[in-house]
Protein backbone atom coordinates (compact mmCIF):
# COMPACT_ATOMS: atom_id res chain seq x y z
CA UNK A 1 0.00 0.00 0.00
CA UNK A 2 1.37 3.42 -1.05
CA UNK A 3 -0.47 6.25 0.84
CA UNK A 4 0.05 10.02 0.22
CA UNK A 5 1.42 12.89 2.44
CA UNK A 6 1.89 16.35 1.99
CA UNK A 7 4.70 18.39 3.30
CA UNK A 8 7.56 16.26 1.07
CA UNK A 9 10.50 14.93 2.33
CA UNK A 10 9.58 16.68 5.85
CA UNK A 11 7.13 13.84 6.54
CA UNK A 12 9.78 10.73 5.82
CA UNK A 13 12.56 12.32 7.43
CA UNK A 14 9.92 13.09 10.89
CA UNK A 15 9.09 8.95 10.35
CA UNK A 16 12.66 7.77 10.12
CA UNK A 17 14.24 9.51 13.06
CA UNK A 18 10.83 8.68 15.61
CA UNK A 19 10.77 5.22 14.27
CA UNK A 20 14.91 5.06 14.89
CA UNK A 21 14.60 6.69 18.31
CA UNK A 22 12.26 3.87 19.45
CA UNK A 23 14.14 0.92 17.85
CA UNK A 24 17.50 1.91 18.85
CA UNK A 25 16.30 2.49 22.69
CA UNK A 26 14.03 -0.65 22.32
CA UNK A 27 17.12 -2.63 21.38
CA UNK A 28 19.08 -1.08 23.81
CA UNK A 29 17.02 -2.08 26.57
CA UNK A 30 15.92 -5.77 25.75
CA UNK A 31 20.01 -5.94 26.19
CA UNK A 32 18.42 -6.39 30.20
CA UNK A 33 16.84 -9.00 29.73
CA UNK A 34 17.55 -12.09 32.01
CA UNK A 35 20.23 -10.03 33.61
CA UNK A 36 17.94 -6.53 35.56
CA UNK A 37 18.43 -6.17 39.27
CA UNK A 38 15.27 -8.80 39.84
CA UNK A 39 12.81 -11.02 38.07
CA UNK A 40 10.14 -8.75 38.08
CA UNK A 41 12.18 -5.54 36.69
CA UNK A 42 13.76 -8.39 34.33
CA UNK A 43 10.30 -8.59 33.16
CA UNK A 44 8.86 -4.85 33.30
CA UNK A 45 12.38 -3.82 31.27
CA UNK A 46 11.59 -6.65 28.79
CA UNK A 47 8.32 -5.57 28.50
CA UNK A 48 9.15 -1.97 28.17
CA UNK A 49 11.51 -2.43 25.23
CA UNK A 50 8.88 -4.78 23.24
CA UNK A 51 6.72 -1.83 23.74
CA UNK A 52 9.02 0.46 22.09
CA UNK A 53 9.85 -2.04 19.24
CA UNK A 54 6.47 -2.31 18.72
CA UNK A 55 5.72 1.59 18.23
CA UNK A 56 9.02 1.99 15.66
CA UNK A 57 7.34 -0.97 14.02
CA UNK A 58 4.35 0.89 13.72
CA UNK A 59 6.07 3.59 12.49
CA UNK A 60 8.42 1.98 9.86
CA UNK A 61 5.35 0.45 8.70
CA UNK A 62 4.11 4.27 7.72
CA UNK A 63 7.27 5.20 6.22
CA UNK A 64 6.74 1.73 4.00
CA UNK A 65 3.29 2.81 3.19
CA UNK A 66 4.51 6.17 2.12
CA UNK A 67 7.53 5.10 0.23
CA UNK A 68 6.32 1.84 -1.31
CA UNK A 69 9.19 -0.22 0.55
CA UNK A 70 8.81 -2.27 2.91
CA UNK A 71 9.38 -1.71 7.30
CA UNK A 72 11.44 -5.02 7.60
CA UNK A 73 13.85 -3.52 5.16
CA UNK A 74 14.13 0.11 6.38
CA UNK A 75 14.75 -1.26 10.19
CA UNK A 76 17.77 -3.72 8.96
CA UNK A 77 18.79 -3.03 5.84
CA UNK A 78 20.81 -0.09 6.47
CA UNK A 79 23.80 0.92 7.05
CA UNK A 80 24.86 2.23 10.38
CA UNK A 81 25.41 5.61 8.99
CA UNK A 82 22.19 5.94 7.61
CA UNK A 83 20.29 5.59 10.70
CA UNK A 84 18.85 8.48 12.24
CA UNK A 85 18.52 8.15 16.05
CA UNK A 86 19.43 11.03 18.27
CA UNK A 87 23.03 10.21 19.51
CA UNK A 88 21.19 10.46 22.96
CA UNK A 89 20.70 6.63 21.88
CA UNK A 90 24.53 6.40 21.35
CA UNK A 91 26.01 5.54 24.58
CA UNK A 92 25.47 1.40 25.10
CA UNK A 93 23.15 -0.01 27.37
CA UNK A 94 26.16 0.97 30.21
CA UNK A 95 24.76 -0.07 34.11
CA UNK A 96 20.89 0.32 35.44
CA UNK A 97 21.50 4.08 36.26
CA UNK A 98 22.64 4.56 32.64
CA UNK A 99 19.62 3.35 31.29
CA UNK A 100 17.35 5.08 33.67
CA UNK A 101 19.09 8.05 32.97
CA UNK A 102 19.02 7.64 29.36
CA UNK A 103 15.32 6.59 29.59
CA UNK A 104 14.10 9.79 31.03
CA UNK A 105 15.84 12.02 28.89
CA UNK A 106 14.52 10.26 26.23
CA UNK A 107 11.02 9.71 27.72
CA UNK A 108 10.62 13.32 28.66
CA UNK A 109 11.78 14.60 25.10
CA UNK A 110 9.32 11.94 23.14
CA UNK A 111 6.44 12.91 24.96
CA UNK A 112 6.96 16.94 24.36
CA UNK A 113 7.34 15.68 20.37
CA UNK A 114 4.25 13.48 20.66
CA UNK A 115 2.28 16.51 22.37
CA UNK A 116 3.28 18.43 19.10
CA UNK A 117 2.34 15.95 17.00
CA UNK A 118 -1.32 15.40 18.50
CA UNK A 119 -3.81 16.44 16.38
CA UNK A 120 -2.07 16.82 13.54
CA UNK A 121 -3.09 17.73 10.45
CA UNK A 122 -1.52 14.49 8.69
CA UNK A 123 -4.34 11.67 9.61
CA UNK A 124 -2.17 8.26 9.50
CA UNK A 125 0.33 9.78 12.07
CA UNK A 126 -2.19 11.86 14.16
CA UNK A 127 -3.95 8.60 14.83
CA UNK A 128 -0.86 6.31 15.55
CA UNK A 129 0.16 9.24 17.91
CA UNK A 130 -3.00 8.83 19.75
CA UNK A 131 -1.95 5.81 20.42
CA UNK A 132 1.73 6.04 21.24
CA UNK A 133 0.78 8.34 23.90
CA UNK A 134 -1.37 6.00 25.95
CA UNK A 135 1.58 3.96 25.95
CA UNK A 136 4.34 6.04 27.21
CA UNK A 137 2.10 7.19 29.85
CA UNK A 138 2.90 3.74 31.92
CA UNK A 139 6.81 4.43 30.55
CA UNK A 140 6.94 7.55 32.05
CA UNK A 141 5.30 6.36 35.65
CA UNK A 142 7.97 3.56 35.33
CA UNK A 143 11.49 5.81 34.61
CA UNK A 144 10.54 8.10 37.29
CA UNK A 145 9.45 6.26 40.41
CA UNK A 146 13.39 4.57 39.43
CA UNK A 147 15.03 7.73 38.48
CA UNK A 148 13.67 9.54 42.00
CA UNK A 149 14.71 6.21 43.90
CA UNK A 150 18.43 6.15 42.23
CA UNK A 151 18.80 10.08 43.27
CA UNK A 152 17.44 9.57 46.42
CA UNK A 153 19.23 6.53 47.60
CA UNK A 154 22.28 8.35 48.28
CA UNK A 155 25.74 5.89 48.03
CA UNK A 156 26.35 4.18 45.20
CA UNK A 157 23.45 4.21 43.56
CA UNK A 158 23.31 8.43 43.44
CA UNK A 159 26.84 8.43 42.70
CA UNK A 160 26.14 6.23 39.24
CA UNK A 161 23.22 8.41 38.26
CA UNK A 162 24.95 11.31 38.24
CA UNK A 163 27.68 10.18 36.56
CA UNK A 164 25.35 8.89 33.70
CA UNK A 165 23.88 12.06 33.86
CA UNK A 166 27.23 13.70 33.32
CA UNK A 167 28.04 10.97 30.15
CA UNK A 168 24.57 11.61 28.38
CA UNK A 169 24.47 15.70 28.99
CA UNK A 170 26.53 16.83 25.54
CA UNK A 171 23.93 14.64 23.71
CA UNK A 172 20.79 14.76 25.99
CA UNK A 173 18.79 17.23 23.77
CA UNK A 174 19.57 15.96 20.01
CA UNK A 175 16.18 14.33 20.02
CA UNK A 176 15.69 18.04 18.81
CA UNK A 177 17.93 18.39 16.41
CA UNK A 178 16.33 19.74 13.31
CA UNK A 179 15.12 17.70 10.54
CA UNK A 180 15.37 17.99 6.79
CA UNK A 181 12.00 19.46 5.61
CA UNK A 182 11.28 20.66 8.67
CA UNK A 183 9.37 24.40 7.70
CA UNK A 184 7.23 22.84 5.68
CA UNK A 185 6.05 20.00 8.33
CA UNK A 186 4.93 23.06 10.58
CA UNK A 187 3.79 24.68 7.54
CA UNK A 188 1.34 21.61 6.79
CA UNK A 189 -0.16 21.32 10.71
CA UNK A 190 1.71 18.53 11.24
CA UNK A 191 4.17 19.63 13.79
CA UNK A 192 3.28 21.84 15.86
CA UNK A 193 6.36 24.32 16.31
CA UNK A 194 10.15 23.46 15.10
CA UNK A 195 12.46 21.26 16.94
CA UNK A 196 14.27 24.26 18.47
CA UNK A 197 11.25 25.25 20.34
CA UNK A 198 10.55 21.74 21.61
CA UNK A 199 13.49 22.08 22.49
CA UNK A 200 13.50 24.90 24.90
CA UNK A 201 9.85 23.22 26.17
CA UNK A 202 11.40 19.85 27.58
CA UNK A 203 14.29 21.86 28.94
CA UNK A 204 11.83 24.06 31.20
CA UNK A 205 9.80 20.95 31.99
CA UNK A 206 13.00 18.46 32.79
CA UNK A 207 14.73 21.33 34.74
CA UNK A 208 12.65 21.12 38.38
CA UNK A 209 12.94 17.54 38.53
CA UNK A 210 16.34 17.20 37.78
CA UNK A 211 17.20 20.19 40.15
CA UNK A 212 15.21 18.59 42.81
CA UNK A 213 16.94 15.68 42.41
CA UNK A 214 20.24 17.08 42.44
CA UNK A 215 21.06 15.72 39.37
CA UNK A 216 23.20 17.79 36.06
CA UNK A 217 21.31 18.37 33.48
CA UNK A 218 21.53 18.63 29.59
CA UNK A 219 24.62 20.95 28.20
CA UNK A 220 23.39 24.17 26.92
CA UNK A 221 22.86 25.41 23.92
CA UNK A 222 20.57 24.04 21.63
CA UNK A 223 20.78 20.23 20.07
CA UNK A 224 24.12 20.15 17.79
CA UNK A 225 22.78 20.40 14.10
CA UNK A 226 24.60 16.90 13.23
CA UNK A 227 23.20 15.09 16.54
CA UNK A 228 21.37 12.46 14.64
CA UNK A 229 24.26 11.73 13.11
CA UNK A 230 28.24 10.22 13.66
CA UNK A 231 27.17 7.56 15.62
CA UNK A 232 30.06 5.93 17.01
CA UNK A 233 31.37 2.40 17.88
CA UNK A 234 28.82 1.54 20.69
CA UNK A 235 26.05 1.69 18.20
CA UNK A 236 28.27 -0.17 15.62
CA UNK A 237 27.84 -3.40 17.82
CA UNK A 238 24.29 -2.86 18.51
CA UNK A 239 23.42 -2.58 15.13
CA UNK A 240 25.87 -5.97 14.50
CA UNK A 241 23.73 -7.70 17.07
CA UNK A 242 20.04 -6.60 15.55
CA UNK A 243 20.82 -7.40 11.66
CA UNK A 244 22.71 -10.60 12.68
CA UNK A 245 19.78 -13.07 11.79
CA UNK A 246 18.54 -11.33 9.13
CA UNK A 247 22.00 -10.83 7.72
CA UNK A 248 22.84 -14.66 8.23
CA UNK A 249 19.49 -15.38 5.49
CA UNK A 250 19.31 -12.18 3.24
CA UNK A 251 15.73 -12.94 1.92
CA UNK A 252 14.20 -15.57 4.31
CA UNK A 253 10.81 -15.52 5.23
CA UNK A 254 9.83 -15.44 8.92
CA UNK B 1 34.06 10.01 41.14
CA UNK B 2 34.60 12.66 43.85
CA UNK B 3 31.23 13.78 44.11
CA UNK B 4 29.93 15.08 47.13
CA UNK B 5 27.55 12.51 48.72
CA UNK B 6 23.31 14.03 49.13
CA UNK B 7 23.00 15.23 52.53
CA UNK B 8 20.75 12.64 54.30
CA UNK B 9 17.45 14.26 55.04
CA UNK B 10 17.61 11.92 58.06
CA UNK B 11 19.63 11.36 61.30
CA UNK B 12 23.38 12.67 60.62
CA UNK B 13 24.37 8.72 61.25
CA UNK B 14 22.38 7.38 58.83
CA UNK B 15 25.14 8.06 55.81
CA UNK B 16 25.00 4.32 54.45
CA UNK B 17 21.71 3.85 52.65
CA UNK B 18 19.17 1.02 54.07
CA UNK B 19 18.93 -1.52 51.50
CA UNK B 20 15.03 -1.94 50.38
CA UNK B 21 13.60 -5.18 51.87
CA UNK B 22 11.83 -7.33 48.80
CA UNK B 23 8.51 -8.73 50.20
CA UNK B 24 5.81 -10.41 48.37
CA UNK B 25 2.47 -8.67 47.03
CA UNK B 26 -0.20 -10.61 46.30
CA UNK B 27 -2.19 -10.27 42.86
CA UNK B 28 -6.00 -10.08 42.14
CA UNK B 29 -6.89 -9.75 38.48
CA UNK B 30 -10.58 -9.09 37.00
CA UNK B 31 -10.28 -10.33 33.43
CA UNK B 32 -13.97 -8.27 32.43
CA UNK B 33 -16.45 -6.56 33.68
CA UNK B 34 -18.32 -8.16 36.31
CA UNK B 35 -15.96 -10.97 36.98
CA UNK B 36 -15.05 -11.77 40.21
CA UNK B 37 -11.47 -10.64 41.31
CA UNK B 38 -8.93 -13.79 40.84
CA UNK B 39 -5.82 -14.37 42.66
CA UNK B 40 -3.40 -13.94 39.70
CA UNK B 41 -0.17 -14.78 41.79
CA UNK B 42 2.64 -12.35 43.64
CA UNK B 43 5.34 -10.04 43.18
CA UNK B 44 8.49 -9.34 45.16
CA UNK B 45 8.89 -6.03 45.49
CA UNK B 46 10.09 -3.03 48.26
CA UNK B 47 7.19 -1.20 48.27
CA UNK B 48 3.59 -0.77 47.02
CA UNK B 49 4.56 1.61 43.58
CA UNK B 50 6.93 -0.59 42.35
CA UNK B 51 4.78 -4.03 43.85
CA UNK B 52 2.01 -2.27 41.17
CA UNK B 53 4.15 -1.72 38.54
CA UNK B 54 5.35 -5.11 38.54
CA UNK B 55 1.59 -6.03 38.66
CA UNK B 56 0.75 -4.34 35.93
CA UNK B 57 3.79 -6.15 33.88
CA UNK B 58 3.12 -9.55 34.79
CA UNK B 59 -0.36 -9.38 35.48
CA UNK B 60 -1.57 -6.76 32.51
CA UNK B 61 1.10 -6.82 29.91
CA UNK B 62 -0.97 -8.72 27.56
CA UNK B 63 -4.06 -7.24 27.73
CA UNK B 64 -5.48 -9.69 29.92
CA UNK B 65 -6.79 -7.71 33.00
CA UNK B 66 -9.13 -4.88 33.05
CA UNK B 67 -8.45 -4.18 36.81
CA UNK B 68 -5.92 -4.90 39.44
CA UNK B 69 -5.71 -5.35 42.82
CA UNK B 70 -2.23 -5.46 44.79
CA UNK B 71 -2.43 -6.24 48.10
CA UNK B 72 0.67 -6.61 50.58
CA UNK B 73 0.48 -10.48 52.05
CA UNK B 74 1.59 -9.40 55.58
CA UNK B 75 -1.41 -6.59 55.43
CA UNK B 76 -3.66 -10.15 54.53
CA UNK B 77 -5.54 -11.13 57.49
CA UNK B 78 -4.82 -15.56 57.43
CA UNK B 79 -6.50 -18.31 59.49
CA UNK B 80 -5.69 -21.77 58.50
CA UNK B 81 -6.75 -22.70 61.95
CA UNK B 82 -7.86 -26.47 61.54
CA UNK B 83 -10.48 -25.66 65.16
CA UNK B 84 -12.19 -22.71 63.45
CA UNK B 85 -12.40 -24.39 59.92
CA UNK B 86 -12.63 -28.10 60.44
CA UNK B 87 -13.98 -28.92 63.58
CA UNK B 88 -14.17 -32.24 64.38
CA UNK B 89 -17.93 -32.92 64.57
CA UNK B 90 -20.61 -33.68 61.68
CA UNK B 91 -21.37 -30.33 60.85
CA UNK B 92 -22.63 -31.13 57.59
CA UNK B 93 -26.38 -29.88 58.50
CA UNK B 94 -25.38 -26.49 57.89
CA UNK B 95 -24.52 -26.75 54.26
CA UNK B 96 -27.96 -25.29 52.19
CA UNK B 97 -28.82 -29.19 51.41
CA UNK B 98 -29.04 -30.14 54.88
CA UNK B 99 -29.73 -33.56 56.25
CA UNK B 100 -29.86 -36.22 53.63
CA UNK B 101 -33.66 -36.62 53.90
CA UNK B 102 -33.69 -39.24 51.11
CA UNK B 103 -33.49 -42.48 53.32
CA UNK B 104 -36.13 -41.40 56.15
CA UNK B 105 -38.74 -39.98 53.54
CA UNK B 106 -38.44 -43.52 51.93
CA UNK B 107 -39.10 -45.21 55.29
CA UNK B 108 -42.08 -42.82 55.92
CA UNK B 109 -43.73 -43.22 52.52
CA UNK B 110 -43.60 -47.53 52.88
CA UNK B 111 -44.95 -46.76 56.10
CA UNK B 112 -47.95 -44.70 54.88
CA UNK B 113 -48.41 -46.62 51.82
CA UNK B 114 -48.04 -44.34 49.55
CA UNK B 115 -45.96 -43.89 46.53
CA UNK B 116 -43.14 -41.33 45.20
CA UNK B 117 -44.58 -38.36 43.92
CA UNK B 118 -44.24 -38.05 40.26
CA UNK B 119 -42.35 -35.31 38.97
CA UNK B 120 -44.34 -32.25 38.14
CA UNK B 121 -45.43 -31.89 33.99
CA UNK B 122 -43.67 -29.18 32.84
Amino acid sequence: MTIAAPAGLGIESLLRSMADDEFVIGFSDSEWTGIAPILEEDIAMSSLAQDELGHAAALYGLLADLTGTDADAIAYDRQPAEYRHARLLDHGRGDWAMTIARRFLYETADAVRLEALTGGSWAPLADLVGKLVREERYHRMHVDTWLSRLARAGGEATVRVRAAFETLAPDAATVFTPLPGEPALVEAGILAAPMRELEAAWRAAVAPTLRGLDLPGPARGPAAADGREGHGAAFEWLWGEFTMVRASDPGATW
Amino acid sequence: MTREQPVAAGPAEATVPEAPVLEPWEVFRQEKEGDAMRHGGSVMAPDEVLAAHYARELYGRRQESIRLWVVRRADIVDIADADLLQPPLDRSFKKPGGYVMRDKLAAARAAAGQAKPKARPG
